[in-house]
């Protein structure tokens, strides 16, 4: 803990009070006490001199999944509700899928934000990887691009490739995106705006989606056409990019709303996920005083 | 059999070798056993002497030559080099291999482009002797080279953090389960095998990974090692006295870069540099023109506008041609870099708000950083080459890092970056232009 930075939000306009350093929780108790912010944050980051961000030794690897901003959205609420966050949630799981499943990593936590989910990832192996790297996994993670569906089996110059479309392939990248894919496409209300997705094209995808239900997708493929077909996967790989703030997870200096302080806009308590296959924010994460003004 | 420091000089083997019988008195002595093996390797061209290496140190250069050449000139012929892929010039071969990463690390940064060809025509070698190898013979060199590589028998992906975080290695092309890099053929069955099932389970293995994703890990990983090799004999320099041959050869190999990169530019392509025509900026330009806000100010200026206004004055071709050229390749004086472009940049960042230097004087010298001349004050010829000139931002960079300014129109769907845009709009541009012309041609005939 003494190696985090923290901020406060005196104004309740963000964090304007920053490069603060607590030696355990009872002082950082005191001091909230005292000064009683609107919202207390703490950085991602672990330094040998947190008051000046001086000396940078690791930081956890994170992933905002923010309902509000979630490319495709059920609902048509101007904040969040009870549908995106649950749909937040969802692909929270699916990305902590692969990082576990895939990557292979450990101490993997998950916070409700407010308005959305943070994944905190405190594994060793991935605390001192640069944002380069991040990047990568973020993109891996989310199938924000077209996995190559051209395949050379020796390096060999001159010889015809194999054609692979990530659906034929169960493994590795092309099944992550496969995954996301059928996810957007399952979740469109088939009046989005997606680029490279005209009104004809967004139609016919409504019309066939069922087969993806059972996993038919050579059947889906054919019924929109090969290259309507790269349109589509091209234009949902962009969108998927907008499943993750991608500023937070490359930043390796960023500060984060504390987990068991109160997010101040939507009176909604900042806390640690234990279980997301049962978790209600609307039930755990209302504070007390706040319920019990809505009964008055 | 080739020997691994054939592929590998940094190995133990390798160093020896260099330690043995690597001086420096001889470097430029004519070296008959060396022009014997040269001229009688199979299909070398010996049609006219500039051909074969006659000594060490012009052994060193063609190792660099070749690679440009073959890189950007259209006219390069193989055979003209084929004796770089002659193992019976091996200990040749490693000795030149040492001589050019330390004349690079003594006169050049690590992030040079002296540096960085280099460290990529190591790569090309080893890829293009790998070819030269029956199909098991190729298998077992990799699997040494791996083994001197990677300590250990199985391969977390994190232990490759630093070939993916200088992109040597996208992390989607490796198969990876439960944090281990999959390469061998029973491990993969036995994760897989149940849930392939339209495909022989083998055959999927041999199209995903086979022998290409150990030979890309070991590829990358001798790169790396090159790189890190330069960047420690570039750290060490300023403690010992570099000796004259070395610089000597430095000089030379920036010299063949730059002849032979002067060669590519000249073929220019369609995209011309020319005089900025502003209306032709993206719509992520024109807003970073018109003033960004705090937040986003820092990355439009020294990221975004630096290295796009740059290039679209000086080397708009840049994705084209592909060539790695330095500011003053093009603006031999700097001129137009301090009388046109600087003083768009620093305007950019006046109308920022807040002025960006008003509370952030220190990114002047980010930005002189990212034409490639250090982190300095203003851009000095004799600083060049002690930072890389930064290529401009992709359009799904922009998206990432400063999705407010990214509005895009109609142009944008076609293209992949704000640069690509620049260019297709001024042909537009011009494309209406004449067609107006030609409009009035016709009416002026017409009446
Ligand atoms: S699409 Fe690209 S060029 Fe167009 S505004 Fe966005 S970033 Fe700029
Ligand atoms: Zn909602």
């Amino acid at each position: 803990m003494n190696k985090r930075e923290f901020g406060f939000d005196h104004l309740g306009r963000g964090p304007n009070d920053r490069y603060r350093v607590f030696k355990n929780s009872d002082l950082l108790r005191k001091f909230l006490r005292y000064r009683a912010p609107f919202a207390v944050y703490s950085s991602v980051a672990f330094y040998k001199k947190p008051w000046k961000r001086g000396e940078w030794l690791k930081s956890e690897l994170v992933f905002d999944v923010d309902a509000k901003d979630l490319p495709v959205r059920s609902c048509n609420c101007d904040s969040v509700c009870e549908i995106c966050l649950d749909e937040a949630l969802q692909i929270v799981g699916s990305i902590i899928d692969v990082l576990k499943e895939d990557l292979g990593l450990k101490n993997v936590h998950v916070i409700y934000s407010g308005r959305g989910y943070h994944i905190r990832v405190l594994d060793p192996a991935a605390m001192q990887l640069n944002s380069e790297v991040r990047s990568q996994i973020l993109k891996y993670v989310s199938g924000a691009f077209n996995p190559k569906n051209r395949y050379y089996m020796e390096s060999l110059p001159g010889q015809k490739p194999y054609e692979l479309e990530h659906f034929t392939i169960p493994v590795g990248y092309s099944a992550v995106f496969t995954d996301r894919i059928k996810y957007i496409i399952l979740h469109l209300t088939g009046e989005e705006e997606i680029d490279q997705i005209n009104p004809r094209l967004l139609k016919d995808v409504m019309q066939n989606r069922h087969f993806l239900e059972e996993e038919k997708w050579g059947l889906f493929k054919n019924k929109i056409g090969p290259r309507r077909y790269k349109n589509l996967v091209d234009g949902i790989a962009k969108l998927n990019l907008g499943l993750v703030d991608a500023k937070v997870s490359i930043d390796l200096k960023r500060i984060l709303r504390l987990p068991t302080s109160l997010h101040s806009k939507v009176s909604m308590k900042c806390m640690k996920v234990d279980n997301i296959e049962n978790f209600d924010p609307l039930k755990e994460a209302v504070p007390k005083f706040v319920r019990e003004r809505k009964e008055f | 059999m080739v020997s691994s420091y054939f592929l590998y000089p940094l190995s133990d083997e390798g160093e020896q070798i260099v330690r043995q019988q690597g001086s420096l008195e001889n470097l430029f002595l004519e070296d008959k056993d060396l022009m014997d093996l040269v001229i009688h390797t199979k299909s070398q061209n010996i049609s006219n002497d500039s051909y074969i290496p006659k000594s060490l140190a012009e052994y060193t250069l063609k190792r660099v030559e070749w690679y440009v050449r073959k890189k950007y000139d259209k006219e390069y012929e193989h055979n003209d080099y084929a004796f770089l892929l002659n193992p019976e010039l091996e200990i040749y071969d490693v000795i030149s291999f040492y001589i050019a990463a330390q004349s690079i690390g003594i006169n050049f940064n690590p992030n040079s482009r002296e540096s960085r060809v280099f460290i990529e025509s190591q790569g090309q070698l080893i890829q293009e002797r790998l070819e030269t190898l029956s199909k098991t013979l190729r298998e077992e060199t990799i699997a040494k080279l791996l083994n001197q590589l990677i300590a250990a028998d199985n391969l977390h992906w994190t232990s490759l953090a630093e070939l993916l975080g200088s992109k040597k290695i996208n992390l989607s092309h490796l198969i990876i389960d439960k944090g281990q890099i999959i390469l061998d053929k029973k491990d993969f069955l036995d994760r897989f095998e149940h849930k392939i099932e339209d495909r022989i389970p083998e055959k999927m293995y041999d199209i995903l990974i086979g022998d290409k994703i150990k030979e890309l890990i070991v590829n990358r990983m001798i790169m790396q090692n090159t790189e890190n090799y330069i960047s420690k004999v570039h750290e060490m320099v300023s403690n010992v006295e570099a000796h004259p041959s070395l610089i000597q050869i430095g000089a030379k190999i920036s010299k063949t870069l730059t002849e032979n990169y002067s060669y590519s530019s000249n073929q220019g392509g369609d995209i011309k540099a020319s005089k900025f025509q502003v209306e032709a900026f993206p719509p992520c330009i024109q807003n970073t023109m018109d003033g960004v806000s705090a937040g986003n100010r820092n990355d439009a200026i020294v990221l975004l506008m630096t290295s796009f206004l740059s290039y679209a004055r000086l080397y708009p071709s840049v994705f084209k041609n592909k060539a790695d050229l330095k500011i003053s390749d093009l603006d031999k004086g700097l001129k137009i870099t301090t009388t046109e472009i600087l003083p768009l940049i620093y305007e950019a960042a006046q109308n920022c708000n807040p002025p960006l230097f008003e509370d952030d004087p220190q990114e002047k010298l980010n930005i002189t950083a990212k034409l490639g001349f250090g982190v300095h004050e203003t851009p000095e010829l004799d600083k060049e080459g002690e930072s890389k000139w930064y290529t401009p931002m992709s359009c799904e960079k922009i998206k990432i890092h400063l999705p407010v300014l990214c509005q895009p129109d109609e142009n944008c769907k076609k293209i992949g970056n704000p640069l690509s845009y620049y260019n297709l709009k001024k042909w537009l541009m011009k494309q209406s232009m004449t067609n107006q012309q030609t409009e009035n041609t016709k009416k002026s005939e017409g009446n």
